[in-house]
């Protein structure tokens, strides 16, 4: 009890609920303000990237590129640091808009990715049945294509989102107070890493054992309740 | 017109390339340590043993639910507060220690899945033409479930090479250390530096990232969602 003690001092882990809720709550808001973002965007993206002109989808082909294979800390250093300078102005974004840039500028890419696979999942015979009922195409996509896609990939998209909520603690490098932000604070003003980064691993992981009870749920709905995780 | 841009890209490349230098070396060290930890534990997961799945099971919880930072820092802030010498980690040892068990829990998981993906008729086979359930393992299953591992493992090639740059938090001097140390020297081409670090990453991941799009057409492999 006594060894358990002097390498985990639970008081300064109650000292510190209001740095760790705040951590939290920051953590949260900025997932999902780029969960939303992200979608939207991606979306858009994966529309571009499975249009016929070349015009389209090459760029949005070389912007997919260029994220699947650099670094999200870069990304990051590079939207915060570089992007101020980019359009000439000194630095007046916060630390938080910044990383919610670089997030999604991060997570679209993905999101387009899996959204894409979503679509051409969806049978051909819907898309000339949609044809065949005159829809316009905006229309075919939207009414009838769409929702099937999404439907079909929602596990993948909750398996990214569970990947954006890993990458916020990134966002930590450029200040922005967020759960890993708060357990770094929590260990330099006690000197305590323990107490510090330990609590912020469990947080962590009681949020992804959270977002493991919702894919189970959505699985097992999508799969007429009869998905069991293996 | 560039002039000035040239000349800042020539005085960073030399630190810059060695960055990337470090960088292969490290994410080949982790690549090599996460296959084994990886395909041994994946192995013993599949054979569905009491208790030791469980315990498999929990370490792909734990290294895939928390950030990769987190890790890393547990490791070299938390665990030499232990007071077991074995776990004193200097900044180097903690950094390949977690980035192969970071890759290991992904290999893990791979592994199992394309061994539970083979069809039982192999082994059953294996098993009715006398071999023991070991050598129908190696002899067998092991061969067919590791070709199915190849598109998923350059994916997770690719995963590694870009944690890589988390590392340069515990003051590893890799390829996006390395650019922030170039900046620290000429602190008015941020941009153009970190564009340089990025086009660096770039060429070394693309290459592993069209492999693992082209091994996916060619040979299929087993879907494990790399989350």
């Amino acid at each position: 009890m006594e060894y358990i003690a002097s390498i985990f001092n639970y008081r300064i882990v109650l000292n510190s609920l209001d740095a760790f809720g705040a951590g939290i709550w920051t953590t949260l808001w900025i997932s999902a303000v780029c969960l939303v973002l992200s979608l939207i965007l991606g979306t858009l993206l994966a529309g571009m990237r499975m249009a016929r002109p070349g015009i389209l989808w090459r760029p949005a082909a070389a912007y997919i590129q260029f994220i699947r294979a650099t670094p999200l800390l870069v990304q990051i250093y590079l939207v915060y640091y570089g992007l101020p300078r980019l359009v000439g102005g000194t630095s007046i974004l916060t630390e938080a808009v910044s990383g919610v840039i670089a997030l999604t500028l991060h997570t679209t890419p993905y999101m387009a990715e899996i959204i894409r696979a979503g679509i051409e999942s969806v049978d051909k015979g819907q898309r000339e049945a949609a044809r065949a009922l005159a829809l316009r195409p905006f229309q075919r996509m939207r009414l009838v294509i769409l929702p099937q896609a999404i439907a079909n990939v929602t596990p993948a998209l909750l398996g990214q989102t569970a990947v954006l909520i890993k990458d916020t603690s990134l966002l930590s490098i450029i200040a922005v107070f967020e759960l890993m932000g708060a357990g770094l604070f929590v260990m330099y003003e006690n000197v305590a890493p323990n107490e510090g980064l330990l609590t912020t691993a469990v947080c962590y992981l009681i949020i992804y054992a959270g977002m493991l009870v919702v894919s189970t749920r959505v699985q097992s709905r999508l799969k007429g309740g009869i998905y069991r995780p293996v | 017109m560039f002039q000035e841009e040239l000349q800042v890209i020539q005085s960073v490349a030399p630190f810059l390339l060695l960055g990337l230098w470090e960088t292969f070396k490290i994410s080949i060290i982790g690549l090599v340590a996460g296959s084994l930890i990886g395909g041994l534990f994946g192995t013993l997961r599949s054979l569905r043993l009491a208790g030791v799945t469980g315990g498999i099971g929990l370490y792909i919880h734990v290294f895939r639910g928390s950030p990769f930072l987190v890790q890393l820092y547990v490791f070299y802030y938390v665990f030499p507060q232990f007071g077991i010498p074995l776990l004193e980690f200097d900044s180097f040892t903690a950094a390949v220690v977690t980035l192969s068990l970071y890759t290991g829990s992904y290999v893990t998981e791979i592994v199992n899945s394309s061994i539970l993906a083979l069809p039982r008729g192999q082994e059953q086979a294996a098993r009715s033409l006398g071999m023991s359930k070991l050598e129908s393992l190696w002899h067998v299953v092991l061969p067919q479930a590791l070709r199915m591992t190849i598109p998923p493992m350059s994916g997770v090639y690719v995963i590694i090479i870009k944690s890589t740059a988390i590392l340069s938090v515990v003051g590893l001097t890799e390829l996006a250390r390395q650019g922030e140390i170039s900046i620290h020297r000429f602190p008015g081409d941020v941009l153009l530096i970190y564009a340089c670090v990025a086009l660096l990453y770039f060429v070394y991941c693309y290459p592993v990232l069209r492999f693992t799009d082209w091994a996916e057409k060619r040979l299929g492999g087993v879907k494990v969602s790399l989350d």
